[in-house]
């Protein structure tokens, strides 16, 4: 059957060929924008490898930081002596932590968080206690590294 | 060319007549309360003060976390007027933002909102947290451990939303953590993103204010009379331009705001850190929340509820429909005051404990 005049005018051809190539064109700019402000995430390290002697023999009652990727770690040996190494972040809000050694703990000065020696969350806004990682020290090396993490070294 | 000349040059092409003409019909309603009005062209000739110290500036930043701070430093003490522009920018932005607020609140407590210029009042919110986010923004560029420390927070607590949270976030930081990174993306946003946003809603809003006129507030209808624009309320807007000049500049003179020390990602921040005055309300709202609410986490709640009240501040034009028709609507000026008050009261217990 042959109809008079065609079911797609000229018009309408028209407008959905370019509202089309718009709506494509705008997609792919906005997506690939997007794709590339949006930044690669790196993640947070499962261990770091220290100098025994530059954290061992610090004095008791006392932390020294270390970098754990982009965060502060801290080595904090105890008034006992018992030595153990810490995330040094706040669990509220990020903000990094410090070591009162008069009142034996640890205090957020963003929100005025305190955390224990064990790393509870005692008073203040945290939620959450503080992240213990595990170390041991392998020739000469200090590894730390987060719990339930096995860690191999490459043979140098 | 002598002047003449110019003129009919222009006038042979352009319909000068006409414009003269159309601004000699803008007229102003004039009324007891008409002193709210100028906050809006306070803000405006603030933004044009910022715009022009903030060029200077960006001729000798540089964006990097190694520079940053010397490079401040640098502007401070070894350019010829770096240490005046530095400080102007600094009190430009805080009387920007302060005037905001206020002009925001004028709008809230006069219902200048209501029908139909709820665009106006969706435009003028995006504007403020525009610049909000100038000034967060701003504020890290100084790279001081003060600004990590907030930054680290405020990217934090946009983490806490539910669903877009971790977005958010990475986007912001650009990374996991705040790094340099945070600080090359930050500029981009201060000196690109933002102001280019800022001069298309500015515009908007702007445009808005021409189509719509000025608003009278409900208690003055039938009370005010109309003055023209051209030259009256000009006067006065310049008016007043030069003794806010004037302010500020006597507030960068004489009060020339500090640089911490430079930032160490690995260092705990500085007994008693705060963040700038227009976050205290929101600083102390997080404080009062316990780590753990009714089995939940106290911050997770808080940043929830905080965006629901701004969601709400949002959309009040929609909400408050007596005003709409032109009716007194009490209830919403009541929450108007609830709001001021918490504002005003939480940033002032913020500021002092």
């Amino acid at each position: 059957m042959k109809i008079d005049y065609s079911l797609v005018t000229r018009r309408t051809f028209l407008n959905t060929l370019l509202s089309g190539w718009l709506a494509s064109f705008a997609f792919g700019s906005f997506y690939s924008l997007y794709r590339f402000a949006f930044p690669t995430l790196g993640k947070e390290p499962d261990f770091v490898v220290l100098n025994p002697d530059d954290f061992l023999a610090i004095p008791t009652n006392s932390t020294k930081p270390f970098a754990w990727g982009g965060k502060v770690g801290l080595f904090f040996k105890k008034a006992d002596s018992r030595m153990v190494a810490l995330k040094g972040v706040c669990s509220h809000m990020e903000c990094n932590i410090t070591y009162k050694p008069e009142d034996r703990k640890f205090y957020c000065p963003c929100h005025k968080g305190w955390f224990d020696e064990e790393g509870r969350n005692v008073a203040g806004p945290p939620p959450k206690p503080l992240e213990f990682f595990d170390y041991r020290v392998e020739d000469k090396k200090l590894i730390v590294y987060r719990k339930g993490v096995k860690v191999e070294l490459p043979k140098a | 060319m002598s002047c003449r000349r110019l003129k009919s040059w222009i006038e042979d092409r352009y319909d000068v007549d006409g414009i003269v003409e159309l601004s000699r019909h803008k007229l102003v309603p004039v009324h007891s309360r008409e002193i709210w009005y100028y906050t809006g062209g306070i803000v405006l000739f603030l933004f044009a003060v910022q715009f022009l110290t903030g060029m200077a500036l960006a001729f000798y930043y540089i964006p990097y976390f190694e520079k940053a701070h010397g490079s401040i430093i640098e502007i401070v003490t070894k350019l010829n007027m770096g240490w005046f522009f530095r400080s102007l920018h600094h009190w430009g932005a805080q009387a920007a933002i302060f005037v905001m607020f206020v002009h925001v609140f004028a709008t809230l407590l006069l219902k200048s909102y209501r029908k139909p210029r709820e665009l106006l009042w969706i435009s003028g919110f995006c504007l403020l947290v525009v610049s909000i986010f100038f000034g967060l923004s701003g504020y890290f560029l100084l790279w001081d451990e003060r600004a990590f420390a907030a930054v680290r927070v405020a990217t934090g607590g946009a983490g806490n939303l539910p669903l877009f949270g971790g977005f958010i976030k990475a986007f912001l930081r650009g990374g996991i953590d705040v790094t340099g990174e945070t600080l090359v993306r930050f500029y981009a946003f201060h000196v690109s993103v933002l102001p280019i946003l800022t001069l298309a809603i500015v515009g908007f809003h702007i445009l808005l204010v021409q189509h719509h006129g000025m608003s009278v507030p409900i208690s003055q209808t039938g009370k005010s009379k109309e003055v023209p624009f051209f030259p009256n309320i000009l006067y006065k807007d310049l008016m007043i331009w030069l003794v806010v000049l004037g302010v500020v500049v006597t507030l960068a003179t004489l009060l020339p705001p500090d640089i911490a020390k430079k930032a160490d990602p690995l260092a705990p921040p500085p007994e008693g850190v705060k963040p700038e005055w227009y976050f205290l309300f929101l600083f102390q709202t997080l404080k009062l929340f316990p780590g753990k609410l009714a089995g939940m986490n106290g911050e997770t709640i808080a940043i929830v509820l905080i965006s629901l009240a701004v969601l709400f501040f949002f959309l009040l034009p929609f909400f408050d429909r007596q005003s709409g028709r032109g009716n007194k609507s009490p209830l919403f000026t009541a929450i108007g005051i609830a709001y001021l008050l918490y504002f005003v009261v939480m940033t002032i217990v913020g500021y002092l404990t």
